[in-house]
């Protein structure tokens, strides 16, 4: 640190001999140009543009500045301020790292807790729970991304294009545990029919045609469906589906509203009022129709 | 030396047997899906007469050589689901052509195809607009006062509701797989429509997707409808009559128009969550439904098997109508095989033919005897019944299984054509 402290001193007599030449260079560059005031209206009516006028601000700026800075007072400051800016650098970007420390830590902290949300799930019971697990996770841990504040002009289309990845992902979550569901009964028939042949070989009557026992299969097969759509689990994942797929097909139509609205093509909702006013008005006609042909 | 439990020679034999005749089937079987096949549904030539928006009116020509022509006309109400081609699916299968033979006058809605621009037409719309348009220009085109008027599933209900607002221009009513009580858990569609966010699904989609509703339909039975079905198919496409009728079947299963979504949302906020209908409490455009003004003649069918409309939704119309004059007929079979099986093809059709014609006569005198509940008519066996029955398939099983409970071998055409009845029996 003292080492820096008189390199910092050091430098403190070439300040003012900078600030010096930097004004008396300002000066001579005002100089050069031709002013107003030297050649009156005349110079003004042939070279007077926007341009011009800026330059001459600016030099005047500069020269201004120069000649403040050349005092003794503010050349202190300065030298003095000159001398705390590594320090104040230094500082600026520890905030800033610590900043984005925090928040990747807080990202991968996060992440790290996908994981564990599953254990509260015993997987080893039904294997859908997998499928509810993961349309938890994805609404505790990763939804909430998609709903960031968003800003700005097109705040409003991003915020609705998010809205339909995230219902794309909810309906895929809610989908892969309805077939997961309508799976179940397959699964289940194979183990029932592999039980019965057992069963049938121990008596010895094992079907010799392989129809009979696809037809043995089917019949399981069927029964473990009806089984299962009467359930109240099936139909509640039904409905589930039906529903986030109904989210999904919502959110896909405004988000390709904004879209189509900068092409040329009338979006659904206009079409839908169109088709509504249209409707009524042929109702009306036909009502109209009616009573004249009575009269 | 004892004998083994597990005849693994005999399976054996039997897999080598069986690998050997499906590449020869495969064999048969790619010459006829790559030759010509005609798998044209509704033939029966007919005539568009009336059309208002998407919706057109068919005119049938009947057969001038039928006897005993009937004097009203008989319009049919397909549906708002599929398509009434189903009626005349294939030539010797064909509810249309039987209609025809016998001297009926016939018409029927085709509902088109709705668009997006449909999606706030109503079961008002339906029923007091097309339906009602339908009806005065058949009678003015016939100079009559009243016509017969048949409606099939929501078809029915439609035309229950229609001739309980305009009882004096229907003759005579029949109603087909008809829901009335929507009020039942027999049938899964009705388990899960209770809980439906109709609304949501409308702000969605506008009109309710055809296909949308198809998959809902083959998750009713994924086990027949999505696998056995195929299997079966495979079993027997070395039959060119068999992959056309198939085919066809296949095609009009699929052929499913979008629904509009103010009609879709009023079925299921009055029908099948709130059970208006069957209770007088529903109403259409500020009047009210009242089944007691149903007080012309009602055949009333349904299937034992059917598990869109099950029994209990569909046999409760006639106790609430006002009608003397009522009959249930419930045929051993499923929502569709009552129209395309051949069972039902001799006791459908010609039982309506006969019901109709017992009424033409306008002066004929209303017979208080004729009125038949459920509990009789079911044990009563129509004439068509004498007949050696077929095989009831009350557990339904599969194919093979049937072919081999009966003891005797069945020939190749009886198992197709068994197959292409459990297909329909299954839908």
């Amino acid at each position: 640190m003292p080492e820096e402290n008189n390199k910092s001193k050091e430098a403190d007599p070439l300040f003012p001999s900078w600030l010096k030449a930097s004004y008396e260079m300002w000066s001579k560059a005002a100089q050069a140009m031709p002013s107003f005031e030297e050649d009156g209206q005349k110079f003004q009516a042939e070279t007077s543009n926007r341009f011009v006028e800026q330059w001459q601000k600016n030099l005047k700026l500069m020269k201004s500045f120069s000649k403040t800075m050349s005092e003794p007072e503010s050349t202190a400051a300065a030298i003095n301020a000159i001398n705390t800016l590594p320090e104040i650098i230094l500082k600026m970007a520890k905030s800033g790292w610590e900043a984005g420390f925090k928040t990747q830590s807080h990202i991968l902290e996060k992440m790290g807790k996908i994981g564990r949300r599953a254990e509260a799930y015993k997987f080893d019971n039904l294997d859908q729970e997998v499928f509810r697990a993961l349309t938890d996770i994805y609404e505790k841990e990763l939804r909430q991304y998609f709903y960031i504040p968003q800003v700005g002009l097109t705040r409003f289309y991003q915020e609705r294009f998010n809205e339909m990845l995230d219902k794309k992902n909810l309906f895929e979550t809610t989908l892969a545990e309805f077939l997961s569901i309508i799976y179940l009964p397959i699964e289940k028939s194979f183990k029932v029919f592999q039980e019965r042949l057992q069963e049938m070989a121990q008596k010895g009557e094992l079907p010799k045609e392989a129809k009979d026992n696809y037809a043995l299969w089917v019949k399981i097969l069927e029964g473990h469906y009806m089984s299962l759509f009467k359930s109240k689990e099936y139909t509640d994942a039904l409905h589930n589906t039906l529903e986030k797929m109904e989210d999904f097909v919502a959110a896909k139509n405004d988000a390709l509203r904004d879209i189509l609205q900068f092409l040329p093509i009338p979006t659904t909702k206009e079409m839908d009022e169109l088709y509504r006013e249209f409707y009524l008005l042929k109702k009306r006609v036909k009502e109209l129709e009616k009573k004249v042909k009575a009269v | 030396m004892a004998q083994t439990k597990i005849p693994v020679d005999l399976i054996l034999e039997k897999l080598a047997q069986s690998a050997e005749e499906t590449q020869k089937r495969v064999s048969r079987a790619s010459d006829i899906l790559l030759s010509p096949l005609n798998t044209e549904a509704a033939v029966t030539p007919y005539d568009i007469v009336y059309s208002e928006d998407r919706i057109k009116l068919k005119h049938y020509t009947r057969s001038e050589t039928a006897e005993n022509k009937l004097k009203t006309p008989l319009l049919v109400i397909y549906a708002l689901i599929n398509r009434e081609t189903m009626l005349d699916l294939q030539p010797d299968r064909s509810v249309v052509q039987t209609f025809l033979k016998s001297g009926i006058d016939l018409y029927m809605m085709d509902w088109g195809y709705p668009t997006r621009k449909d999606r706030y037409v109503t079961i008002d719309d339906h029923v007091n607009g097309y339906i009602n348009n339908a009806v005065d220009y058949i009678r003015e085109k016939n100079g009559i006062q009243k016509v017969n008027l048949m409606g099939i599933c929501i078809g029915g209900s439609m035309c229950a509701m229609y001739s309980a607002l305009h009882p004096d221009k229907i003759k005579n009513l029949i109603t087909t797989v008809t829901p009335s009580n929507f009020d039942t858990d027999k049938g899964l569609l009705h388990v899960w429509m209770k809980n439906l966010n109709v609304d949501k699904m409308i702000n969605s989609f506008g009109n309710i997707p055809g296909d949308l509703m198809n998959f809902g339909f083959l998750l009713l039975n994924p086990a027949r409808l999505m696998i056995d079905k195929y299997v079966g198919f495979t079993e027997n496409m070395d039959n060119k009559d068999f992959v056309e009728n198939f085919m066809r079947m296949e095609r009009w299963i699929f052929d499913s128009p979008d629904v509009p979504g103010e009609t879709f949302r009023q079925l299921i906020e009055d029908c099948y969550k709130r059970n208006l209908l069957i209770q007088n409490k529903m109403y259409l455009d500020g009047k009210r439904v009242d089944l007691k003004k149903l007080t012309m003649p009602l055949l009333n069918f349904y299937g034992r098997f059917d598990h869109l409309v099950p029994p209990e939704a569909a046999d409760k119309l006639t106790s609430v109508v006002g009608s003397k004059d009522v009959e249930d007929v419930c045929i051993d079979t499923g929502h569709i095989g009552i129209y395309v099986s051949s069972k039902a093809q001799k006791q459908f059709a010609p039982k309506i033919v006969r019901w109709l014609r017992e009424r033409d006569k306008e002066d004929a005198p209303r017979q208080k005897a004729q009125t038949k509940r459920k509990s009789e008519v079911e044990l009563q066996k129509p004439a068509v019944e004498s007949r050696a029955p077929e095989p009831q398939n009350i557990q339904q099983p599969s194919l093979a299984e049937t072919g081999t409970k009966t003891g005797r071998p069945k020939s190749p055409r009886s198992s197709r054509s068994l197959l292409i009845q459990k297909i329909t029996e299954a839908i």
